[in-house]
């Protein structure tokens, strides 16, 4: 029977050991990758990593469980021989991380109990647990598995139907209007609603060849010969009212200045 | 009086005709913070850049029909950084197919004198507006999303009043004449900005009336 025992008790230290060494490996991998390749690393595969850690724990939890594992609480340890000499088999054994069997790690390597802050903790949230009574906690308890499930549900539901309420809301907020568009580019390209002398607005606009007479002193005029050319008015602005009918009246100042072109070339060569 | 020598001669030609290829959508307000969340994942990782500029549109009126558009264009949050001029030909009318709309440019910078000179010249302003947003960078592709307001009082640019409730998103590249496979590249850019905006080749001329 006791041999049993033992026997079951060494081969579920051995496993126990085979799975930490997956556990630590897995670490050591995983901040060596942190540590160097940090501007290559993305999220999913850190992700990943924590997901393989995540599973290793799960496994180790498992075989903790174990029916077929002696409990390990009834199993004592006790350092019989402490020497502050350096021992080199412990040290190749945990690769150089324990040295020496000493005073200073038995404190740590042997620890039963949980660490003093710990403990507090674990004190309080149990008298806070007795403290409010039977009935409040199972109505807690009620609530967050209510919570949870409603959460998986929404999770596990086939995405078809996600999808299709997250495209109906998409198609609810349309994110441009064709109208705009049109008066924006109408805006950039030719000033449409823009135009100092046109009230704001989309006024239809005269051609932008309808300048004013009256504006301050350009050196070149150019002269409008006969307003025959059929252009709008324009209201307002510093244009004479004299121009109030469609083009008829041929323009009231005449000057005989051309424009530079041709001939008139100062420099002709 | 015999020709100068041909040493002597003003530099003429030598440079490449530059077209634009532009692709121009929409925004509304609301949309814009996915817009550019999506636009800050596609483009060239760059810090977000804002601008605010002032832009002026001089006309030349000639005896013929059509005249003669200039674009001057200043920053106001960089107020010393020299002034832009900027000549838009008319969009060519190539082949139906072709995805986005052409038109020859001419870019050059000036000192802050532009104005004047553009009176002197003959030029009047038409009209002027302010244009602040984001430009982003994709290689040679330039987006820039723009939100357009009017200036009320003539010259002041601290007095303005938006144009719409959007904002005008335009892709653009500029590139040497015949280059064809522009165009597929900004039809495929412009296709991963759906549904969120809808860029395409508009007319000027359709929109006047």
């Amino acid at each position: 029977m006791q041999q049993r025992e033992e026997k079951q008790l060494e081969a579920s230290v051995e496993s126990l050991i085979s799975r930490v060494a997956y556990v630590k490996n897995a670490l050591h991998s995983f901040i060596y990758k942190l540590e160097n390749e940090y501007d290559r690393l993305t999220w999913p595969s850190v992700l990943d990593n924590f997901a393989l850690l995540s599973g290793q724990l799960n496994t180790i939890n498992k075989l903790l469980k174990n029916e077929k594992t002696p409990s390990y609480r009834s199993q004592v340890i006790i350092p019989l021989l402490l020497s502050p000499d350096r021992d080199d088999d412990l040290a190749k054994l945990t690769e150089q991380r324990v040295p020496v069997f000493s005073h200073e790690i038995v404190p740590d390597y042997l620890r039963t109990k949980p660490d003093p802050e710990v403990e507090e903790q674990e004190k309080q949230l149990s008298a806070e647990a007795a403290r409010i009574g039977p009935e409040v906690a199972q109505k807690q308890i009620q609530t967050l598995n209510k919570l949870c499930s409603g959460l998986l549900e929404k999770l596990n539901n086939p995405r078809d139907e996600r999808e299709a309420e997250s495209s109906a809301l998409r198609q609810n907020k349309p994110s441009f209007n064709p109208a705009d568009t049109n008066a924006l580019v109408g805006a950039v390209a030719f000033g449409k609603g823009l135009s100092k002398c046109r009230p704001p607005g989309p006024v239809a606009p005269g051609l932008p060849g309808q300048g004013p007479l009256m504006s301050g002193g350009p050196t070149l005029q150019q002269v409008t010969i006969g307003g025959g050319s059929g252009q709008q008015p324009s209201m307002g602005g510093p244009v004479s009212q004299q121009q109030g009918q469609p083009g008829k009246m041929p323009s009231s100042i005449k000057t005989n200045i051309k424009s530079a072109s041709g001939s008139m070339h100062p420099y002709n060569r | 009086m015999e020709a100068p020598p041909v040493t002597v001669m003003p530099v003429t030609g030598g440079t490449i005709n530059m077209m634009e290829y532009l692709l121009q959508g929409s925004v509304l307000d609301q949309a814009l913070d996915s817009l550019l969340h999506r636009l800050r994942g596609l483009c060239d990782n760059m810090e977000p850049e804002t601008f605010t500029d002032h832009e002026l549109v001089y006309l030349l009126k000639g005896q013929q029909g059509n005249p003669f558009i200039l674009r001057a264009r200043r920053s106001l949050s960089h107020p010393t950084a020299p002034w832009h001029l900027r000549y838009l030909g008319q969009p060519e009318v190539g082949d139906k197919s072709r995805h986005a709309l052409v038109r020859n440019c001419v870019d050059v910078a000036t000192s802050h004198s532009l104005p004047e000179f553009l009176n002197e010249m003959g030029f009047r302003m038409d009209h002027e507006f302010v244009a602040n947003g984001h430009i982003f960078r994709k290689g040679a592709m330039k987006v820039v999303v723009t939100k357009l307001s009017r200036i009320l009082v003539p010259g002041n640019t601290e007095n303005i009043e938006r144009l719409s409730l959007s904002y005008l998103v335009e892709l653009s590249v500029l590139a040497p004449a015949g280059q064809d496979t522009v165009s597929e590249d900004m039809r495929s850019f412009a296709e991963q900005l759906k549904p969120l905006v809808h860029l395409e080749k508009i007319d000027p001329s359709k929109q006047r009336h």
